[in-house]
Order: C-alpha cells, then structure tokens, then sequence
C-alpha cells in the first residue's frame, strides 16, 4: 500500500522501486566484507576475555603463550595503554573530543581492573587462527576477583561495591554525578490540579544488536601510514577517531569498509577491535586480521541498555494528561558508551513533564548504541503506561492517544509537517482497529486469547554537514563519491538514484564510490537514519553544481573531466523535523502454553517522499519484526551469583526465525517538506520504535494482564496468569 | 555411505585434543624474536588428510588438517569467500551449502567428512553467467538487506526447491528456520522464493 497525503508530484527515478545496484554481487557471494579480505603474509589475531565480572589482574604470565611456535605478538595492559575514544565517554558524549580529555573514566583497550565478563585481557597474532586460539588458551591470568553489581538500581545503593572510584552514577559532560534531568512546568503543581493519578514500574532487559557479520578487522601498515579493513557504519569518524586514539595524525588512516554485515549501531565510529588489530599488526609488522567469535561478539561489543522506569501520570477526569513523571535507571556496563536516556515522554502533549534519568555502571556487558537508542525500550514503557491508564479510564487507546499525542515538538516548536494524526486514523481504519480491539481486555472465552494493541512515534529526521562529488567523464559516466557504507539500508543505490534524479540521467549512467576514506569525501555515516537525509541532500547538491560547469564548459570530451562538489550544511529555521508512524498489532495468546502468536500488523509511517520504495518496505519491516523480538523473546540474562553471562549467541538470546516472523503490512503516507533531498526523513530506526510497545499493548488487551517486564515470554505470561 | 560414517566419528574435540599435544611437545622456541617463520614445525604436528571434493562441479584435491571446518577449507584455502561465517557454532545458517545435495552448516562439518562428496555453494549457483532463479528472484524481492545471510539462505532455499519443486509459504518457513536474519526481510526471502518456485519473478 502507498497513499499520499497532499499529492506529491511523482519523479523519474526516485520514488520507484529499484532493485539494489549491487544486488547481483550480494546473490552471488562476489561482495567483499571484511573478513573476505586476504592480504599475503597476514597473522590471525584472538582476544583473551576476561571470565570475571570484576577482578583486579595481579600478574599475566604469557611465557608459554609465547613459546608456542607460530605465535609473533601478544599485547596485554602491561605493553599496549591505548585509550578508547582517547579517555573514555562521560557523559555520553562520543563525539565530543574535549570531554573525552577532562573525563576521569578512561577506558584503555586492555583495563586492569576488569569490569565486565569479556572485558580484554590480552590479545594474540599467530600464523593461524588456530595457533592464535591455543595461546589464548596457554596465557595464565591471577586475577583477584572483587565484587561485582549487575543492575542499575542495586548499583546505587551506598553499600556496593564502587566499580570507579568516584562511584556507580556515570558522571555528566562536568564531570559531576547528577542524572540527566530535563523538565518543563512543574510536574509538582500539575499532579495538584490532576483528577486522578497513576503510578507503575517497568523494565526492559539487555538485548544485543546481533547483527550477521561478527567484527573482524585487518590492519596494515606502510611505512607510518595505516589501512583499516573494519566494519564501520561511518568511515569518516572512524577514521578520526582512530587517528586519535593511536596518535597519528588523520591523513596516515585510511578506512575501507565496502560492504557491511549489519550492525544496528553497534558498528559505530571506531572499535578497540580496530584499535588492537592496528596494535598488533604494528608491533608483529605484518598485516593482521582480529575475528570475534559470535560469542566475543555478544559480551564484548554492546548492546541496547536495560532500564527500570517509575512512571508517575496525572490527568484530568476526560482523559487530559497534566503532568507525565519519570524516574528511569540505565544500566550501561562499566564504561560509558552512550547517554543512557530513555525516550517517549515528550511525545505526548503535557504542560508539566519531568524526566530524571540515572545512568549507572554495572558489571554487564557496556551498553550503546541500538536502532533508536533511547526509543524502543522508553516508548515500551511510556507507552504500556498510557495504555493503562487509558484502560483504568475506560478509554479507546486509539482515542486516548489522539487526545494527547504531540503536535508541536516539546508543546513548543512547530513540525516541518505534521501526519501523525493521519498515520492514526488512516492505520486504525485500514488494520479495523474497531473490530479487532476488546473493549474489555481478556474477554475472549476459551483458552486462545485475542487482542490487539497500537503504539505511535516521532523520530529525528534533523539535517546537517555532509560532503558529495560527482565527475562526469567524456564516456557520459557519472561517478558518485560518497563517503557511505551500506550497512544494509541500500544507502548505495539510495545514493545513485538521487544523483541520476538531480542530474536528469538514468539510473544506468550513475556509478557511486563509497567506503575508502581516501577515495570519499566526508558523510556522518549510517547512525541516526541520516545518510539519505544528510550525504543524499550533499548529492543533489553536488549534481547542480556539475550542471552549472556543463552549462559553462559543455560536455567533456577526450581525457577531460567535469567535477560537481559539495558540502552542506543545512539548518531548520527553528522548526523540527520528524518521521512519524503509528503501528497496529494484533495478537493471539495461548494461555495454557503462554505462546505470543502475531496475527496482524500494520505499520504506517511518513518518512517524507520515499526515495526506494522497494528497500523502504524492507527497513520497515526488519524494525517491526526485530521489535517483536525485544517484545517476545530476547534477552542476555546473566547469573546474580557470578555475574556470567549465560544466553550470548543467536540461540540463547532467541532472534526472531522465519517461523516466527509474521506478515508485516507497511502503509506510507509520503509527504515532501521541502528538506532534504526531495524531502526525504529518516526510515531505518524508526521501525523500531513504536514495535515494542504495539506488541505489549496487545498482549494485554488479549489476556487482561498487564506485562511490565521485557522480554514478554512463556513464564511470565503463565506467571501472570496463575 | 559406509566410509563417511567412520568419518564422522572423530569428533571435533579429539582432533583439537591432539594439536594441543602436539603442540606442547613442539613448544621450543623461547620467544617471539627467536623464532623463525621458515622453521615453525606448528603445520608439521598437527594431523592431516588428503581428501578429494567436488566444488561446484570441479573436483579438487587438498590436503586439510583434521580440524579444519568445511567452511574455512572453502573460504581460506579455496578463496570461496560467499559463504559466510555467521556464528561458527550451528546457529545462524549463515554458512549453509549443499553436501551432496542437501543444506548443511559448513561450519559444524569437518573438511575431513567431505572426503569423496560433492560441495555446492553460492558462487555455483549460477550457470554459464545466467542468474538462478532463486537469485533473480531474491534481487527484484529485495531479499538481501545487508546480505551476509544471504549464501545462506540460497543454499537452503535451493536444498528445499529440489525435494519440494512447489513449496508453500509455510512448507518455506519450515524449511529457512535454521537460516536468522537479523536485518528480519522473512517476508522478502518467502516472497522470492515462492516467486522462484513459481518460476515467475514477482
């Protein structure tokens, strides 16, 4: 299905459905990832992971390490103080270069203490994997093992143990342990004029990103001159930043990542992987590929961090919210990755809104950043407690929601356009909300249960700095050079559509350079469902400027060339801009067995003009069906007496199978704002977003009982219901 | 049939038991500067097979140490590299290929086990330049999102077209459920390869 709101006037080539430019390379295993690439005279590389939660190391022994023949280097903490994002990431802030300097929680790439199960402890280059793996194996750690935390609110407590000196509360951009506090009115004054007033606890757990292609990564070095083979969702941060932290200036990187197993976010900026992996090729001089096992990928990379939120809602007696209260733990590992932040609550229209959040280390693998960092998991929560709140008062959701839902970003700055209304009514008709929702929650009679619930969303879709080049050749070639990757959103072909659309030439003329740093100008790379907003509008700009220098010089002939560059920086006039969607779901419990089947789905969603609609559908419904997942199934459940990870792989943290993915009905209503490239916002995260909270709303609406606790599995539906 | 059973009952934790004895009684060299790559007994020690495959029509012969996986033969020494190591331990499908006809995990097989079968991967799939209909119909189906799992789920669609020409899109399921996709485009690969089955594209 795609419907229009206000017509938008149709083009050539975005817009259509188009397969994939590298498709073909994709079905016949011709493309490249990372550890495809084989470089002669190049070591294999394995890490030793930490088995304790938290220990001091007091001596590594890797004499019989390095005995074993084969074996050419091996880094500990005692000869490799490389620091990660150069001081680690107070505060949350990973781009930030001068908070990175005044931070007091370094993490280096090999801790002493450890702090989490799969924290570094030493890594090896041997001949062969195999040889790499034994003196793994070989090297004898004594560790004092000290008393660990594992979750967020327990860490708080002033009797556990401090995991930084200065304790468990992650400190801000100051360097002070406060929670990050946002408020607007006085939530105070709010519940004092409030009819009624509700209060409730939810949690979410620790789930992994889990994307196919485990990280690996293979260094070289010429002469002082670095190449990085990495996964990376940005080459250009990566490139920086490890240029950074290795203390070399950024022309000696050069980062190649052409094609991409996943990632979801946790492919970001630069990795210790990289950072070990350039390490060891430097000190054994030889090139080095470092792989990670699937399970060095599960503890020792990250995953989305789990929470604990008190909600406090105040309304009027006809269902208006007055003041919306929340008091929200974040468990984020030991080191700081991300902000920790769990969002919804500003998406609801509300004069009095206070949100205090802690972020806290604990002995858990570090959480970062995941498809809609803070949403998933926040809009769960905020929106399981709407939804009950809407239930206590006798209200349809759908109806509750369109009373208080937001119209202006934070009840203050208007949008560049505004669907969410339209994302509501045009879903609730096409998915016959009316007829599938109960009234009364958990009436169905018998044993197989029913019941369908909704959820809605907004998400960034800001514009900013990104860089594009084109260069025509006398063949009547056009070649793109964009400093993407193609994490699996097809930012490619996204790429060359809009080019051959702002050039006027079919899709057949336009060839697109992408992952080398030195061959690609500068993109923020593929985090926040930006690229196609942010490199692609870069695109329509560099296009013109090729059209200008044709209109001046003409078509090149012989060896000449045109080039069409540019680097845009556009900004808003004070408005916002945002995705918006609304998804609907409808379920079918057996409660007897406390199974969670999907019997229907719909996504609706304005993303602005849909550049591909064929790869947009994909997007959508890879969000839908990961957030039924998070929903149903995934979890990285750790053991309280030892703090051991015990579900890290694809089985134990239960993805979503073939078998278990419903059909997922995708409805867009495109809209064109006059930004971006044609008016293009952000798709890829956004799936996620309102999934989570749709499923759970659902679950309750078809057995009465409300679930307050992800993953929404077996037990704790039959647990409910005993 | 016989001699692939005796095969299979070396495990894969005896052949690393053994390259860890063999190891210790070659650990000499003292330290890393020592030693010289030149005369690294390491390959020496460790147990080896000739065996006999036939990839993708085109038998080969080579000699594989005992704990080498199908899929590292096929990807290290055969420089096949569309197939993919997803997991390494039988959970993802992400390195699926064809042993005799039938999806198995490269990973979770020894390259010793392979003796005197025939192998069939995705870079066999298409025939004299000509696209299998599987990949036709994964490309206009947008079937492949990052595209690592994607060798896999050919090789596994393809195994299920061969015993079942005209599946349905449950019999698919059934079939593809070994084979994750995290990018989650399930309804994109059934579509294809219902497509496929049909022998139309979309």
């Amino acid at each position: 299905m795609r419907q229009q709101n206000a017509p938008i006037p149709p083009l050539k080539t975005v817009g259509h459905a188009t397969p994939r430019i590298d498709a073909a390379e994709r079905v016949t295993g011709k493309a490249t990832y990372t550890n495809d690439v084989q470089l002669p005279g190049m070591l294999y590389a394995r890490i030793l992971r930490s088995p304790h939660p938290h220990a001091r190391i007091r001596q590594i022994d890797i004499s019989k390490a390095v005995a074993l023949p084969g074996v050419k280097t091996i880094l500990t903490h005692e000869n490799c103080d490389v620091v990660w994002g150069a001081g680690g990431i107070s505060g949350g802030q990973q781009y930030n270069d001068d908070i990175k300097k005044i931070t007091k929680h370094r993490r280096y790439v090999f801790n002493n203490p450890v702090r989490f199960v799969g924290d570094p402890v030493a890594a090896v280059a041997a001949v062969n994997r195999h040889v790499a793996e034994e003196a793994v194996r070989l090297i004898q750690v004594d560790y004092e093992v000290l008393n660990f935390v594992l979750e967020p609110e327990e860490a708080l407590k002033p009797d556990a143990v401090k995991i930084w000196p200065e304790g468990n509360l992650s400190l801000n951009a100051q360097n002070q342990a406060q929670p990050a506090t946002t408020r607007r009115g006085n939530v105070e004054d709010g519940f004092r004029a409030s009819d009624l007033v509700f209060e409730d606890r939810y949690t979410t757990a620790f789930v992994h990103n889990a994307q196919m292609e485990p990280r690996s990564c293979i260094a070289t070095w010429e002469a002082d001159k670095l190449t990085l083979y990495t996964p990376t969702q940005g080459i250009s941060n990566c490139r920086n930043d490890t240029a950074r932290d290795l203390g070399i200036p950024q022309e000696k990187v050069q980062i190649i990542c052409q094609y991409m197993g996943g990632g979801f976010g946790n492919k970001n900026q630069n990795q210790d992987a990289d950072l070990i992996t350039a390490m060891l090729s430097k000190q054994a001089g030889a090139p080095v590929k470092l792989e990670f096992t699937r399970k060095d990928d599960f503890i020792g990379v990250h995953g989305r961090w789990p929470t604990v939120q008190y909600y406090k809602v105040g309304l009027t007696r006809d269902g208006v919210l007055s003041a919306i209260q929340l008091r929200g733990y974040s468990g984020m590992g030991p080191y700081r990755k991300n902000t920790g932040a769990i969002g919804g609550i500003d998406l609801y229209q509300c004069p009095h809104i206070e949100s205090v959040i802690y972020p806290v280390y604990t002995n858990k693998t570090v959480s970062g950043n995941f498809r809609g960092p803070e949403y998933p998991q926040g809009f769960y929560g905020i929106e399981s407690m709407m939804d009950d709140v809407a239930h206590k008062l006798k209200m349809d959701p759908v109806e509750f929601i369109l009373k208080n839902m937001t119209r202006k970003s934070r009840d203050e700055v208007p949008y560049t356009n505004y669907s969410l209304e339209e994302c509501i009514h045009r879903g609730a008709e096409a998915f016959e909300w009316k007829k599938r929702w109960r009234p009364e929650p958990g009436s169905d009679s018998g044993p197989i249960k029913r019941g369908a619930g909704v959820s809605f969303m907004a998400f960034r879709s800001a514009l900013g700095r990104s860089n594009a080049v084109i260069r025509l050749d006398a063949k009547g070639k056009y070649i793109v050079f964009v400093g993407v990757t193609d994490i699996g959103a097809g930012a490619k072909t996204t790429m060359a559509m809009i080019a051959a659309e702002a050039l006027g030439v079919p899709l057949s003329k336009v060839e697109v350079v992408w992952g080398d740093t030195d061959r690609c100008p500068y993109s923020v790379g593929e985090s926040g469902s930006r690229t196609t907003i942010q490199t692609g509008y870069a695109v329509t700009q560099a296009a013109d400027a090729l059209k200008r220098q044709i209109a001046e010089k003409g078509l090149p002939a012989g060896e000449n060339v045109l080039v069409g560059s540019a680097s845009p920086n556009p900004t808003l006039d004070g408005k916002v801009r945002a995705a918006f969607g609304a998804h609907f779901v409808e379920v079918e419990v057996d409660t007897e067995l406390g199974t969670v089947r999907v019997l229907k789905y719909l996504a609706v969603h304005d993303s602005g003009r849909i550049m591909n609609p064929l790869a947009a559908r994909s997007q959508i419904k890879g969000g839908a069906i990961m957030g039924i997942g998070m929903a149903l199934h995934e979890d990285l459940i750790y053991d309280r007496r030892n703090g051991q990870p015990l579900t890290a792989g694809f089985y134990g943290a239960r993805l979503m199978t073939h078998r278990d993915a419903p059909e997922i009905e995708v409805m867009f209503i495109e809209s064109d704002d006059g930004y971006g490239p044609y008016g293009a916002k952000s798709i890829g995260e956004s799936s996620k977003v309102p999934a989570v909270a749709a499923v759970a709303n659902a679950v309750f609406n078809a057995i009465g009982l409300r679930m307050k606790d992800l993953p929404i599995t077996r037990d704790k539906i039959l647990g409910a219901l005993a | 049939m016989a001699k692939t059973k005796i095969k299979k009952k070396i495990s894969r934790r005896k052949f690393l038991q053994g390259t860890g004895a063999a190891i210790a009684v070659a650990a000499a060299a003292p330290t890393v500067e020592a030693q010289n790559p030149a005369t690294i007994p390491t390959a020496d020690a460790v147990p080896k097979t000739t065996i006999r495959i036939t990839v993708n029509g085109t038998p080969r012969r080579i000699d594989v140490e005992d704990r080498w996986t199908l899929v590292e033969v096929l990807r290290d020494h055969f420089g096949m590299t569309g197939t993919k190591i997803g997991c390494d331990r039988g959970e993802c499908g992400a390195c699926t290929v064809l042993l005799d006809g039938k999806p198995v995990y490269s990973c979770s097989n020894l390259a010793v086990w392979a003796d005197g079968r025939s192998v069939q991967t995705v870079e066999g799939l298409a025939q004299n330049g000509r696209l299998d209909p599987l990949q036709q119909a994964f490309i206009e189906h947008d079937g492949p999102q990052c595209g690592f799992c994607t060798s896999g789920q050919l090789m596994s669609a393809k195994g299920l077209l061969t015993r079942n020409p005209h599946p349905n899109a449950n019999d698919v399921r059934a079939a593809m459920t070994g084979n994750l996709c995290r990018c989650s485009n399930y309804n994109h690969y059934v579509e294809a390869i219902l497509a496929a089955a049909k022998g139309g594209s979309r």
